[in-house]
This record gives structure tokens, sequence and C-alpha cells, in this order.
């Protein structure tokens, strides 16, 4: 009997499918891929040094992500009872509690001590790895509301760093087709607000945009040209920092609205863009954008206050 | 939906001394400075992503258009390249090879765009204006139903029957706008009528 290699495929005749509304993370090819376009993006002369400093922080977030023990899921009968209410089914005040989660973050303190940073950040490092219970308990709170303080950045910086760790194996864990929409612009595995929105160019959905969890890094599905900020289809444009005959691929998408904008990555025409990466790589355009009328409402704790 | 008043914002008012980004505050203020003065002479370009629907047949494919300018900014708009919309029920961002194509439509210098007359005998169309057209053929359809309209059938029975003039309406339309057009032309008597519902 001879056999070939070669299969048909009727599923490759229609490809007319439905974009899936969720992507859980997986942490550990996450933060890999992460470093990776991090050190490429490094080679800018400006920001170098600083994309340099993340690259370190996601490597480290990767080998946590990969050598912590397995977490618990997140129980059946709670992801149900958000199912039902249409509500993200990590519950975040819980890991304010958690000893899983404290415990990562000591590990990422522990090890970030290793990275070459300039004297500011290994100062709030060194205040962070002393700061007592009670301290811990209200940044890592702060973390979870998306709120950082501007008298302490740098410490919570780290701290977001541990949680993103901990958020993405948490997410890891739910199953992508059990997740309902929440609300626009809200992560609907962990409530968090998203970094950018990227328009995948995977087969099969090429051009279906989704937003990227800030914190826990799932991505869920979001119809184009629409403010991930306030839901709004009327008044939405795109800004880009002019780049002569190429067409940009990292735009903000404006809105009339409720005058804010959040970043969209063009994954279909860049293969390469990773969300936090070049958000933070993107730089340039938020420092334009500083100048008009719109205020920015991706949140991304690398890159907070502009 | 609450937008996000953070106190960054009033830090960012307030200025002096406080380093208000992520960047100051680890100390790669310096990184920040040597990208805002990279980019300083840079502009912002805008563009425009706008949901429409293909006109070719009743399919009624979504499609994304992208123009570069802002037309609400007051700039001229240039569409610069058309796609399915994926987020359409119908085509899921696909297209047939005619939709494909439809920045080849708008852009065409053979492109229809006002009304064009042919005078019979005439190797040549000319423009005419709306107002001339719309009187033009509503006085030759008045002549030629005046003519040619058949009020009763061979069994006497009266009937509203205009034989002589066709009727093909378009394709992309709603509901609506089919049930509307079918009342105009049953209205009248034509009998050779066709909401083309396919190209």
């Amino acid at each position: 009997m001879s056999s070939s290699f070669i299969q048909p495929d009727p599923s490759m005749i229609g490809r007319i499918s439905k974009a899936p509304f969720a992507l859980t993370p997986d942490p550990g090819k996450l933060f890999k891929e992460r470093v990776a376009r991090l050190e490429i993006l490094a080679k800018d002369a400006h920001l170098g040094p600083y994309l340099t400093f993340l690259a370190g922080i996601a490597r480290i977030q990767g080998e946590l992500a990969s050598s912590l023990s397995a977490l618990e899921p997140v129980p059946v009968d709670q992801v149900e009872r958000a199912r039902e209410n249409a509500m993200p089914p990590i519950d975040r005040a819980a890991i304010v509690q958690s000893q899983d989660c404290r415990r990562t973050l000591l590990r990422f303190l522990e090890a970030v001590g290793a990275l070459e940073m300039p004297p500011t950040a290994s100062q709030a490092l060194a205040q962070l790895r002393e700061a007592d219970e009670e301290t811990m308990d209200w940044m890592i709170d702060n973390v979870l509301a998306d709120d950082l303080p501007v008298e302490s950045l740098a410490h919570h910086l780290f701290v977001a760093a541990a949680i993103q760790v901990h958020a993405a194996r948490l997410a890891a864990t739910l199953d992508a087709n059990g997740l309902v929409p929440v609300r626009v612009g809200v992560c609907p595995a962990c409530g968090g607000k998203p970094v950018a929105s990227i328009v995948v160019g995977v087969q099969g959905v090429e051009g279906a945009r989704y937003g990227c969890c800030s914190c826990c890094s799932t991505m869920w599905n979001e119809v184009r040209i629409k403010c991930l900020a306030c839901g709004s289809t009327k008044g939405v444009g795109y800004r880009a920092v002019e780049t002569g005959t190429d067409e940009a691929t990292v735009k903000a998408e404006v809105c009339d609205s409720c005058h804010s904008w959040v970043k969209i990555l063009y994954q279909n025409k860049n293969p390469s863009l990773e969300a936090v990466a070049d958000d933070v790589a993107s730089l340039g355009l938020d420092l334009l954008m500083k100048d008009t009328e719109y205020k920015r409402a991706g949140f991304n704790p690398f890159l907070v206050g502009y | 939906m609450t937008l996000d008043l953070s106190r960054r914002s009033f830090l960012k008012l307030a200025g002096a001394g406080v380093a208000a980004t992520s960047l100051g505050a680890m100390g790669f203020g310096e990184a920040e400075a040597a990208v805002a003065a990279h980019v300083r002479p840079f502009k912002l370009t805008m563009t425009t992503e706008t949901r429409n629907t293909c006109p070719y047949c009743s399919v009624a494919c979504g499609v994304i258009i992208y123009s570069e300018g802002d037309l609400r900014k007051g700039e001229t708009a240039d569409i610069v390249h058309i796609e399915g919309d994926v987020d359409h029920p119908t085509n899921r961002g696909t297209l047939c090879p005619k939709g494909a194509a439809l920045k080849n439509f708008v852009k065409s210098p053979t492109r229809l765009q006002y009304p064009m007359l042919r005078k019979p005998g005439s190797g040549t169309f000319e423009r005419i204006s709306w107002e001339d057209a719309l009187d033009r053929i509503a006085r030759l359809m008045k002549d030629d139903r005046d003519a040619n309209l058949v009020t009763a059938n061979a069994a006497g029975v009266p009937v509203n029957r205009w034989t002589t003039v066709g009727m093909l309406a378009a394709s992309a339309t709603t509901n609506e706008t089919a049930w509307a057009t079918f009342k105009f032309a049953k209205g009248l008597g034509i009998v050779g009528f066709d909401n083309q519902a396919r190209v």
C-alpha cells in the first residue's frame, strides 16, 4: 500500500474561520519572545540602554515562569460564576493575598539584583527588598489596580514585572474557549487594561484585532476601528510618526469621543512586533502624542507617564 | 466608561523636578531625552480606516478603506488601500477578485461620477446636470408610457402594463430601498424589472 505525506486538508479550502475570542498566554514562550524582540530593538542608539534592561527583566520573568512549580488552576466554579455574570474569572483581590504570588515576587526581586541598572533603579530595588509586609501589600494592590503612584514608579515597576509572571501563569490555567467578553477594552481573563492592540497576521484570522492585557498577557478579540478606552466607533482616526514612503506599523488609534488614544500594532504588516517591547520602543510616538489633545489610555508599567 | 484621569496628569501640569515617567524614575532619563531630541523634527501623519460595504453584489461584503489624511480634521483624504473586514460576519475578511480590486474601481479614470448623456446619433457622452438628467428621464418616460401603456388584456380585464421600458435596479441596497424601488417600478406598470442581486 502506498502512502503519501501530502494529505488533502478540506479545512484549507473554505478557510473562513471565525477569529477565536481569546488567546491565553504560554508564559514560557511569551517572555522568551519578548526577550528576543527587546534585544533586537535594543540596537537602537537612543533607547538602547532601557530596552537592554527590559530584556534582562523579561529574561528573569521567563526563567521564573518555566522554573516555578505549577499553579493551582482557577477553581471551576469561580470560572463558571464569572462566565455567567460576564466577569473576569481571575480575582485580582485574591492575588494580593496569594502566597504563590508573594513567592514569585520574592524570587523575582532576588534574581533581578544581578541585572545591570542605573543607581536610582538599584536604590529602589534595595528599598523594595527591605519593605515591610504592609508596604508590599500596598504596592501589589496598586499594581493590580493598574494605578502606579508617580512618586514611586521605580519600585512599582519591579513589583509589576513580578505580578506579570504570576498573572500570566494564572491565565495560562484558564480555558480560552470559556472566556466571555467583559467590556470593551477590558481583559476577559483578569479585567486588566490593554498595553496596546495588535492586528494579527495569523493564517485564518489575518486582519483581526486583539487587545493585549498589560497584566496577564491574555489577548482578546476586539472589533477594528473602535476606541478601546470608551468603545465608541465614531471619530476614530490614526496617527503615526511620519516615516517617508514606508507605511507605519505602529500607530496611535485616537478617539474624538473620549479624547484618548491606544497604540495599535500591525503585526500583519510586520510579524516581529511584540506588544510590550514595541510599545516601549515606539516611545517617540508617545512623545509626539503628548502635544496633541489626546491622552494615552494604553497601560504599560514599563512606560508610565505619557 | 470611565476615563482614566489619574494623578499623573496633574503632575505633568505641576511639572518641575518630578521624574513622572518610568524611564526617568529608573534612571534612564538620558535615553528618554535622546528619543525626545531625535523625534522632535518629525510630524504626526493622519490616516483613517473606514468601514463600508462592497458595492458589487447582494452579498454585501464588509470592507475597510484605508486613507491618508483625515477629512474630519479638515484634510483631504486619499484612498490608499481597501481590504476585507475581518469583523464582518458575511465575508470575515475575504473578498472575491472583483472586491479585492475595489481600489482600482474607485480610482478608475472611466468611473461614472455624474450623469452623462449620449444623444441619439451621437458617438460621445457629454456631462449634464442632475436637474437636466432627471427632467429628461421623466419626460421620456412619460411620453413612452402615454404612447404604449397597455390598460386592458385580451379578455378586457383592466391591467397596468408598460412593456416598452425595462428597469434594472442596483444590488447594494437595503431591503427597504429594494421595497421602494419595486413599488416605484410596479406602480408605473414596468414589467421588465429586476433588482439586480448579482453582477
